[in-house]
């Protein structure tokens, strides 16, 4: 068995958003929509102050309450745990988007525009309009782990198997791979780290962990 | 991962180099030859210290290029009349006419005469970003060294925005233009505001990721949470400006605490610490071979510094005899007079300097100086040493940095001197694990600062001071910020004028100082990257001097703040557009410390949009209709584009009778490179790098430690006292005195030979109260602002992605001011606030954080844009509007700081 999920070390994380504009160049999202993105957190009172800085996204749940209340089943789960949306049978009603606890989820109606004065050759170069009036979110850079399996790559290792997300990041503070293999990145520093779940009481068992200090 | 079959898909590699912690390589996806990605470069993974990354700033170019509101064409003005109020009226004209106009200007200007009646060159030039324009501008440096002399000094930001005392200091003492730890290797990191995580570029945050993860502790001291002090292991707020008490208090604590801690055979060895001070304070020398002395405790006499096997004392006192020379080859003859070692003298000096001294000043608790210099000391493994390359070198994992602000304007001196002292106490200056200089740009050669070690007679390091004595001095500034006249450190490198003062030459427009000409606008200014009417101090006074100059010509991207005032805007062609081969690798700021070192390629990844120009292609086509096309080619030939196209073993130079093409520029600039970097052995061509984006050869890491070159030279460190400066600031002061100059007499004080504390948040307070006729108790809030990764240097203010993503980190919307504090006034996040300073107001909206002290706002980067399109609407404040342009906050080294006194008062509720 396979599960991929992506790994967050707090500590290394510096905020910058650099994961946040990959991902928007890899899969030309809209003005405003951040599949990926990273928050700016603060805990404590002045003096006494902790500021940390937390990516978040889709956490591709292994029970994911997007998937529950779909009522068109477009969003569906694979065997390798990625959660995954079918944009021809959505139906664009959001009730995923307000199911998710993460607030992962997005809408766009129209075809992205940074600029008020025209649209960029950018932009119409990637329009998507399957993409549009539908649920749309972070897919892990589903075809590029697809493109590493047929490739023989090893999506978390190999750049061209790996999201956009993790490449790019500079701290080297967001890793990816399968929990199930206990030799791959991530189950290394899973186990040599104290890790945690984002709403884990929530039941999700979400498929994104962050690390916050060596065991 | 396939593309559609239809789509044509590419990889481009190229660099980003839009700030000063690059260069970076990257590649462009380019589908269709529409650039619509921006990627790592994977194949320089193991070659480049970033790992092939680039950072958030560059993923903003896809849409530079793209940008609708692109100026595509050369415009002309048709207004005459200059202002903020005044619509430009530009209106499109062809390259043939805007390049006639400004070859005919060059012409009819350079027939007047390079030098104006005042003396000063009649062409001027503004570039930004800490030297990155160069990195763009193709050939534009031979076209300028063809046309010369030129007028750099007109600062879009330098003295202010830059590590300005770090940089003239740091090259003094240890050949460091910025300053960074061994962050691969040190254990324990003092910051003083240094914001890495924000500005060191993918270099930086990776070495500090790093150093995290192995259990390095670094120590933020600043007075509000930055993204650097939320990756750090502590954070202490400190009251703005005085840094230097706590680096004081910091000194007393090792001095006279924990002396026997330090690392005295380095004090003795490595540094003039033994060194005897005479009665009048200088250097008590050898008559026969004016060697400065020490106390050879062995010998028990004074003997010259250099004299083998002794031990020289670094404490007490000694009755000896000796020459005294001071400024101007004054000599005194002391026989039998009472000396001590400038060590002795240091530790007298920070006698007072106690914690609780420091900490009722830092608004830190005393305990906290303490234990701090306590875990420094702790970390700093005193005696232990490192094998570098085969090469045993003294291993000292402790560091200190320091961030802008900290080390600008009056107490920069300071903060430099103890920082750079503390390294020296326990041996960790330029050695694995400690404080490291980064690149040279003051001495030379630039390639190499370890090449730049070169002895002075009394036993450390030259520098190329500009001369204080009667014969030497210019009394006459050539330029119009003077830097060679008042500014003896700064010396005289290419890189010289534009560290000024530069705001002198914007304030000299307004009003000459006493006993100098009036001085004279350019009769043509070049502008390029760079937007002073936003980033510079007081704009709104610089937008009224830059409102005079009679035809500035810019390079636009979009219509700004100061094309708004220009004649003629040029498209020049954009970062992913033009083509360009430059240096990478070495070592350089702020974290780049690379194993290789080569070359790089810039290339088009896309057709050029609209009729944007390439940068070479412009410069030699200014050259050829101005009439200097051999003198512009021969420059090139030379290496005014970054490689000198002849060597030893080979010879491409290009003909300078007819106009190379750039490609044909850019060919032989790829040969010589390659035929450089192989000893003549090879030489692939443009093609090559085009295919390939980059050439390295090895790096060796000894070159990252100066300490391998001062030891092999046999010299030292030239701290703790400053007896050379001493006698140049005494000579400088003689100098202007003998012309009737004492405006400048506040900054000869700081030629100190060991620096006093001074009260520096008075200082301000005095100066504003001084010079606006207010009372500092209607400002009660220090204003500070702080660098943001995603837009500094970025020119990008206008990008709407950068601008997206930058609204996910705090303190992007508006003025940050301390929760509590915004309670107590009854404001709340979202209020529009006014932020009056004694010279201006700024509005933004209020952004409530925790971490920042309750005396203190920030307003991050530099914002309140009212001609860029998009910037324009984004309701951010200011601080540069804030700051005021004054001699009275200007340092010696001619620098100011980013710090305003302040009021906030609510404009409207939050919508």
């Amino acid at each position: 068995m396979t599960r991929y999920v992506m790994v967050a070390d707090l500590e290394r994380c510096v905020g910058c958003q650099t994961c946040t504009a990959a991902c928007k160049h890899t899969n030309a999202t809209a003005p405003g929509v951040q599949w990926r993105r990273v928050l700016d957190m603060e805990v404590g009172e002045y003096p006494d102050v902790r500021r940390a800085f937390v990516p978040v996204g889709c956490m591709h749940c292994a029970d994911p309450p997007c998937m529950h209340v779909c009522p068109t089943t477009a969003t569906g789960q694979r065997a390798d745990g990625l959660v995954t949306i079918d944009y021809d049978i959505c139906i664009g009603c959001s009730y995923c988007a307000v199911a998710c606890p993460y607030q992962a989820r997005y809408k766009v109606d129209r075809p992205a525009q940074a600029y008020a004065e025209g649209r960029m050759r950018n932009e119409t170069n990637r329009e998507d309009p399957g993409r549009q009036g539908v649920a749309q979110k972070c897919t892990f850079c589903i075809e590029r782990i697809d493109y590493g399996q047929a490739h023989g790559l090893t999506p978390g290792i190999d750049p061209e198997a790996t999201p956009a997300c993790v490449n790019a990041c500079i701290a080297s503070a967001l890793q990816f791979g399968d929990i199930e293999d206990p030799e791959s990145n991530v189950s290394q520093l899973l186990a040599t780290h104290k890790h945690f779940r984002m709403h884990e009481e929530l039941g999700t068992e979400p498929g994104f962990y962050y690390l916050w200090e060596d065991q | 991962m396939s593309a559609p079959a239809e789509k044509t898909v590419r990889k481009v590699p190229t660099y980003c180099y839009q700030c000063v912690a690059g260069p970076d390589l990257l590649t462009v996806k380019v589908v269709d030859g529409v650039a619509t990605e921006v990627e790592p470069n994977f194949t320089a993974a193991e070659v480049t210290p970033s790992a092939g990354k680039v950072c958030v700033k560059a993923f903003g170019l896809v849409q530079k290029m793209y940008n609708p509101n692109r100026i595509l064409t050369p415009m002309k003005r048709t207004n005459p009349k200059k202002g903020v109020d005044q619509d430009p009226g530009f209106v499109p004209i062809s390259w043939d006419e805007a390049l006639d106009a400004i070859a005919e200007r060059l012409k009819t200007v350079q027939a007047r005469g390079a030098n104006d009646e005042s003396g000063y060159p009649r062409i001027a030039a503004s570039f930004g970003g800490g030297g990155t324009p160069t990195y763009y501008m193709g050939t534009l440096p031979a076209f300028l060294a063809s046309i010369g002399p030129i007028d750099f000094g007109f600062g879009s930001g330098q003295g202010v925005k830059c590590y300005h005392s770090e940089h003239l200091y740091g090259e003094l003492w240890h050949r460091a233009f910025t300053v960074a730890p061994d962050t691969p290797n040190t254990e324990f990191m003092l910051s003083f505001g240094y914001n890495v995580e924000a500005s060191g570029g993918v270099c930086g945050v990776k070495r500090h990721a790093d150093a995290r993860a192995r259990g390095a502790k670094r120590v933020q001291i600043e007075p509000h949470l930055s993204v650097t002090g939320a990756c750090s292991a502590e954070w202490v707020p400190i009251r703005p400006k005085t840094d230097a008490a706590f680096m004081f208090g910091l000194l007393h604590v090792m001095l006279h605490e924990q002396r026997n801690r330090l690392d005295i055979p380095f004090l003795k060895h490595r540094t003039t610490s033994p060194y005897l001070v005479a009665p009048n304070g200088f250097f008590l020398r050898d008559p026969a071979t004016r060697k400065p002395l020490v106390y050879d405790l062995s010998g028990q006499r004074a003997v010259p510094f250099d004299t083998p096997g002794i031990d020289p004392a670094l404490e007490g006192s000694f009755k000896v005899s000796g020459l005294e020379i001071g400024a101007d080859d004054d000599v005194w003859e002391h026989r039998l007079e009472k000396v001590q070692p400038a060590f002795q003298k240091l530790i007298d000096h920070t006698a007072e300097y106690t914690p609780l001294w420091a900490g009722r000043i830092c608004d830190v608790p005393h305990k906290v100086i303490r234990r701090l210099a306590l875990e420094f000391l702790d970390h700093a493994r005193v005696g232990e040493t490192v094998e570098v390359e085969g090469r045993e070198l003294p291993y000292r994992p402790v560091s200190i940095a320091l961030g802008k602000t900290v080390n600008n304007g009056w107490g920069g001196f300071d903060c430099c001197w103890a920082r750079t002292l503390m390294a020296c106490l326990v041996g960790a200056l330029e050695v694995p694990g400690g404080t490291l200089g980064t690149t040279v740009r003051l001495n030379r050669p630039a390639t190499d600062r370890n090449l730049s070690v070169k002895a002075h007679p009394d036993g450390f390091m030259d520098y190329p001071m500009n001369p204080t004595d009667k014969a030497g001095w210019l009394a006459k500034p050539d330029v119009r910020n003077a830097n060679r006249t008042l500014i003896p450190l700064v010396a005289n490198s290419p890189w010289s004028q534009a560290l000024g003062p530069t705001h002198l030459a914007w304030m000299q427009q307004q009003k000459a100082p006493e006993h100098w000409p009036q001085a004279t606008p350019p009769d043509i200014w070049f502008v390029y990257r760079t937007n002073p009417a936003i980033s510079f101090w007081d704009t709104r006074q610089i937008t009224e001097v830059m409102a005079r100059f009679p035809f500035t010509v810019c390079f636009a991207m979009t219509a700004d703040e100061t094309n708004h005032f220009a004649d003629i805007l040029l498209p020049d062609a954009t970062d992913l557009e033009g083509l360009q081969l430059i240096r990478v690798g070495g070592t350089k700021f702020i974290e780049q410390f690379w194993d290789y070192q080569g070359f790089a390629l810039r290339q088009p990844v896309a057709e050029a949009q609209g009729d944007a120009r390439d940068f070479t292609w412009i410069a030699t086509e200014l050259a050829r209709r101005s009439g200097v096309l051999d003198k512009y080619v021969k420059a090139v030939n030379r290496g005014a584009a970054g490689v000198p196209l002849k060597g030893e073993n080979y010879d491409f130079s290009l003909a300078d009778d007819e106009p190379p093409s750039v490609e044909q520029v850019w060919d032989a600039t790829c040969r010589a490179a390659s035929a450089e970097i192989t000893d003549g052995a090879e030489d692939q061509g443009l093609d090559w790098y085009r295919e390939h984006g980059f050439r390295l050869a090895p790096f060796p890491r000894l070159k990252w430690y100066l300490y391998a070159a001062i030891e092999d030279a046999g010299l030292r460190f030239e701290l703790p006292y400053q007896e050379r400066l001493m006698r140049i600031g005494k000579q400088l002061g003689r100098r202007l005195h003998e012309h009737g100059i004492s405006w400048w007499d506040e900054q000869l004080e700081e030629y100190d030979p060991l620096p006093e504390y001074k009260n520096y948040p008075e200082m301000w307070e005095k100066a504003l109260e001084r010079n606006f006729n207010v009372d500092i108790r209607d400002y009660p809030f220090w204003a500070v602002t702080a660098r943001s990764m995603q837009y500094a240097w970025g020119g990008n203010a206008g990008i709407q992605m950068i601008r997206e993503v930058a609204e996910n980190i705090g303190g992007h919307g508006g003025v940050v001011i301390n929760s509590g504090k915004a309670a107590e006034l009854g404001l709340a996040d979202g209020d529009l606030v006014e932020i009056r300073s004694p010279l201006n107001a700024t509005r933004g909206r209020v952004v409530t954080r925790q971490g920042i002290r309750p005396d203190t706002l920030l307003m991050i980067g530099q914002f309140e844009h009212w001609a860029t399109p998009f910037a324009k609407d984004l309701e951010l404040p200011s601080l540069n509007k804030l700051v005021p342009m004054l001699l009275d906050l200007t340092d010696s080294t001619g620098s100011g700081s980013d710090l305003a006194r302040v009021s906030i008062s609510r404009v409207e509720k939050a919508p």
